[in-house]
């Protein structure tokens, strides 16, 4: 037999427990030989744990005959104490759950935000050394993001030292077609040496190479893990099969080794070979959606790095004045730089739960010192029966860390479902909301914040009660249960939880304004009854002349749709954005510096679009039939452009181009005016806006919007079905109702106010909880007062309202102070707000009558009791 | 006045008179674990034994321990006459409570 040992610790334990005697020693002999006997290792482990356990319990609580000893171990007692408070807390269940209720709810909310925090922000990106890699934009006037030019690009890498390799990619979801039906999917054009920057090799086949970067190189591409798994079911012989994308044949090369993500689940990355001949990208002047990615020197730091490219702009600013006026660079970590809009919202959401956090142990710190007090008399006895001073501190620690780490427990379960509903809420596109779990470092967080709860506000009742003067407390007895210190400390702690609780009813007040603000805006045409959908004309097959029949012929098909009332296209819907910004010149007026040109969203439309989505018309008139390849070249603008180009003139058959003042662009004449519509978002001032006809501007991606007399939602597979019996090729994506794009354009303000609104509600029920503890408490301790004044002749009015004053006088310094700190904190919020002012005196002035209306409703209750003190009762039990 | 015995308590001594020579508390608790299908915690064990020997229905004297227990002593316990008393008394007293029941049971 093998002479294992049990485990140590539980050794330990039974051989603590144990009277040390021949009855003691038998014990542990048995224990022994029945762990050795058991022929698994495991289950004799757990047996043994068991049963030194069921020991520990036992020879506590079971009177055993062996002698009291003077001199228990530290570990022994407090074992005690943890099942003294146990067995407090089971006889007196109201306290405790209050506690661990607040503590699990404050810990809970904490911690589900923590996660996202930790998982969003300061989790590393999946990459290797991410923390050399730099994400640089190009920035035109007024410091706006722009993207990087392709010339630019090529510049900065021939003349950049911070950078071991610096490069480029954008977006660029192709369509798919050849192996099923044909779908869109999400591709990235990158250059040769963008897996060499990130750092990643791929499984097999081979990376790109600078080669493949250059004009008319071969079509390749590298495939995703999950790609090659899904739709090339893992064929080992993947490298070198073609894969049709945009009607284009494109070898693979190469299999990215799996886990590998670069920040979005990317399908396919491309060379830039195939488009860098076309004219446009060889053009300075034009920014095409490429972003730049460094990969810092070792031991090269980001900020010599931003300053060198942002020299090298400047030198190619001077270089090239034509196409570079104004426009410079930026660098910036790739992960701040991916995260930058999610930022402010998770760390005001981070300040808000603090808060809640800070509120939740105001409330137990209060909940402990009234219950210290009102054992006060018991304690005293104890020490004067001779317990230790050290070992009635102690007692009271445990006893508050017991329900701490119960709270932080519950706060971890709360944590888990909240976490789950957060992601749930969180709005399309939140970047890595897939790596959000609840992870390690949240729990050690939920847990040390429940320890420092218990040993923080544990201390408080802790030291009251060892600077007790034990005969005084004694002689005093029950009634005078309160020293004058511990009112001052909760009363301050009551002033302190109204104050942090105002701050989030005032975050909440001002994102429920917000989302009202968003909500009432008039978007400037009418969203309900529109479906939208998207599609790409791919490929050299599509002339001009066959997009112009496919186009009018697909117009007339979805006319023709049961339930569709209109029907038009698009190059960019509002909302959604511009995918065409460009310079323009107009004709009579001097044409100002390179760097001063207006900028206009340019976007061809086809007829019956302004109709179809209900823009309103302000002078002029819309496109028509009339309006083709051949005939005058036309322009209708919008409000903003009108008033900023032609103020106080009528700039109807006034001309503008489109471009440099070289380009060979047609002039427009202005034939009408429409209303502006919210285009980049709801929250972004209306831009510039030129719409073309698409007879004089055809576009290759299309969107489709329909105007339906029955549910949007329900046209959409009659619209989808459309285009397919036309192409069955063509990919149709984006399906959306009009409705849909407004709500997602203001989800993050939304789920914003969920939270805070939450947030708010919590900590509003706990101050006026904890306020109408301190002024019930008041009220039972001043029973005699009461009584005498009301023997003395006061009317039962008076006394309600000495109560409710006392109770609201707390609230209301709670409120200024919360006002102040609201107003202080007032610069972290106003980034999420929406035509409203973080110190909005309306809001404020609300939430503060919102928190008296609670304190005041708090203090009802203990004052009605008050007043029906009988006073002869109250005078009889002194 | 015989002393009041508890279920446990009875197991526990008929388990000592079962057991005789070998009657120590790890082959107690395998044979009321396989007797009377009683999984019985060490801590519960040792504290009714220690209540048993208090009340005087059992006796142990110590013998020595093998390698197996590291040399550690074992207690062999063995029912005192007063413990065969009350199991008797007991038994007795279950007995007449039973008596005459077999109909209520639906027993022949």
């Amino acid at each position: 037999m093998i002479q294992r040992d049990p485990p140590r610790l539980a050794r330990v334990l039974v051989e603590r427990v144990l009277p040390e005697d021949a009855r003691g020693r038998a014990i542990v002999g048995d224990l022994l030989e029945e762990f050795r006997r058991d022929d698994r290792p495991g289950r004799a482990a757990r047996r043994y744990w068991f049963h030194a356990l069921s020991m520990a319990i036992r020879y506590r609580t079971v009177p055993t005959p062996q002698p009291v000893r003077e001199h228990s171990s530290m570990l022994e007692s407090i074992l005690y104490d943890v099942k003294h408070a146990a067995r407090l807390y089971l006889k007196a269940p109201g306290f405790a759950l209050a506690v661990v209720a607040t503590l699990g709810l404050g810990i809970g909310a904490s911690t589900a935000i923590f996660s996202m925090v930790h998982a969003i922000l300061i989790t590393p990106l999946p990459l290797p050394d991410p923390g050399r890699l730099v994400w640089i934009n190009e920035t035109g006037h007024n410091g706006s993001f722009i993207s990087t030019a392709w010339p630019n690009y090529l510049d900065w890498r021939a003349r950049q030292h911070s950078f071991e390799s610096l490069a480029l990619s954008r977006e660029e979801p192709l369509t798919l077609t050849g192996l099923d039906r044909a779908r869109r999917i999400r591709a990235r054009r990158v250059t040769g040496n963008f897996f060499q920057t990130i750092g990643v090799a791929p499984a097999f086949g081979r990376a790109l190479t600078d080669d493949e970067d250059k004009a008319n190189a071969a079509p390749v591409v590298l495939v995703s893990d999950g790609f090659w798994k899904t739709t090339l079911g893992g064929d080992p012989s993947a490298v070198g099969r073609i894969l049709q994308l945009d009607q284009t044949p494109y070898t693979i090369v190469g299999v990215l080794p799996a886990g590998f993500q670069y920040l979005r689940p990317y399908d396919v990355f491309v060379n830039i070979g195939p488009v860098a001949a076309t004219p446009y990208l060889a053009m300075r002047g034009n920014h095409n959606g490429f972003y730049a990615l460094g990969r810092l020197r070792p031991g090269s730091a980001l900020e010599p790095a931003d300053r060198e490219i942002r020299a090298i702009a400047a030198d190619l600013e001077r270089e090239h004045p034509g196409t570079n006026a104004s426009v410079s660079a930026r660098a910036m970590l790739l992960q701040d730089r991916y995260v930058a809009d999610i930022r402010p919202t998770l760390l005001a959401l981070f300040g808000a739960v603090g808060f809640l956090l800070l509120i939740a142990c105001v409330n137990v710190a209060n909940l402990l010192i009234s219950r210290g007090a009102s054992r006060r008399h018991e304690l005293a006895v104890r020490a004067a029966l001779g317990g230790g001073r050290l070992r009635l501190v102690r007692q009271l620690l445990v006893e508050s860390t017991v329900v701490s780490v119960a709270g932080g427990v519950l706060g971890a379960g709360i944590a888990a479902l909240l976490l789950r509903a957060l992601v749930a809420a969180a709005p399309d596109g939140t970047p890595r909301i897939a790596d959000v779990a609840l992870d390690r470092a949240a729990l050690l967080f939920a847990l040390g914040a429940a320890g420092v709860c218990g040993v923080v506000f544990g201390a408080f009742p802790a030291l009251q009660v060892s600077g007790v003067d034990g005969q005084q407390a004694l002689v005093r007895g029950r009634a005078a249960s309160f020293s004058a210190g511990s009112h001052r400390l909760r009363r301050g702690l009551i002033v302190v939880e109204s104050a942090l609780a105002l701050m989030l009813l005032a975050g909440a007040g001002l994102m429920i304004r917000t989302v009202q603000e968003l909500i009432n805006l008039d978007p400037g045409f009418r969203p309900d009854h529109i479906v939208t959908t998207r599609m790409t004309l791919a490929g050299p097959q599509w002339t001009d002349e066959r997009q112009e029949a496919f186009r009018s012929d697909l117009v007339e098909r979805l006319k023709a749709l049961p339930g569709v009332r209109n029907a038009a296209l698009t190059f960019a819907l509002p909302i959604d954005g511009s995918q065409w910004n460009s310079i323009f010149i107009v004709e009579g007026k001097p044409v100002p510096e390179r760097a001063q040109l207006p900028a206009a969203a340019f976007t061809p439309v086809s007829t019956g679009y302004f109709e179809t989505v209900g823009m309103r018309l302000l002078e002029g008139r819309t496109f028509t039939s009339g309006d083709t390849a051949k005939s005058q070249t036309v322009v209708v603008i919008n409000e903003t452009l009108a008033k900023r180009l032609w103020p106080g003139e009528d700039p109807i058959g006034k001309h503008l181009k489109q471009g440099w003042p070289e380009d060979k662009t047609a002039w427009r004449e202005v034939v009408g005016i429409v209303a502006d519509v919210k285009f980049n978002g709801l929250t972004n001032d209306t831009p510039l806006q030129a719409y073309l006809p698409l007879t004089q501007e055809p576009m290759r991606t299309l969107a489709i919007a329909a105007r339906t007399a029955v549910d949007p939602g329900s046209v959409a597979p009659a619209i989808e079905s459309v285009v397919h019996q036309m192409d069955k090729d063509m990919p149709v994506y984006l399906t959306r109702t009009m409705d849909d794009v407004l709500a997602a354009s203001i989800a993050l303000q939304r789920t914003s106010r969920i939270v805070f609104v939450t947030f708010a509600v919590v900590a509003l029920v706990l101050a006026a909880v904890g306020l109408y503890g301190v002024v019930a408490q008041g009220v039972t301790e001043r029973t005699h007062e009461i009584g005498v004044r009301m023997a003395l002749g006061a009317q039962q009015r008076s006394v309600v309202s000495m109560v409710i004053q006392q109770g609201l006088s707390m609230a209301i310094v709670g409120s200024v102070i919360g006002i102040a700190g609201a107003i202080a904190l007032s610069r972290w919020i106003q980034g999420l707000l929406f035509n409203v002012k973080a110190t909005d005196p309306t809001t404020l002035t609300v939430v503060a009558a919102v928190l008296l209306a609670a304190g005041g409703a708090a203090c009802l209750v203990p004052a009605w009791s008050a007043a029906r003190v009988d006073p002869i009762k109250a005078l009889r039990t002194e | 006045m015989t002393s009041y015995l508890g279920e446990f308590e009875q197991l526990l001594l008929l388990a000592v008179l079962r057991l005789g020579a070998d009657a120590y508390a790890p082959e107690l608790a395998r044979e009321l674990e396989a007797r009377a299908g009683r999984t019985v915690s060490r801590g519960h064990l040792y504290t009714t034994l220690d209540r048993l020997e208090d009340k005087g229905l059992v006796r142990w004297k110590l013998a020595p321990g093998g390698a197996v227990r590291d040399g550690l002593p074992r207690r062999h316990y063995t029912a005192t006459a007063a413990g065969v008393a009350a199991l008797r008394e007991s038994r007795d007293v279950l007995r007449r409570m039973w008596r005459g029941l077999e109909g209520a049971l639906g027993e022949p």
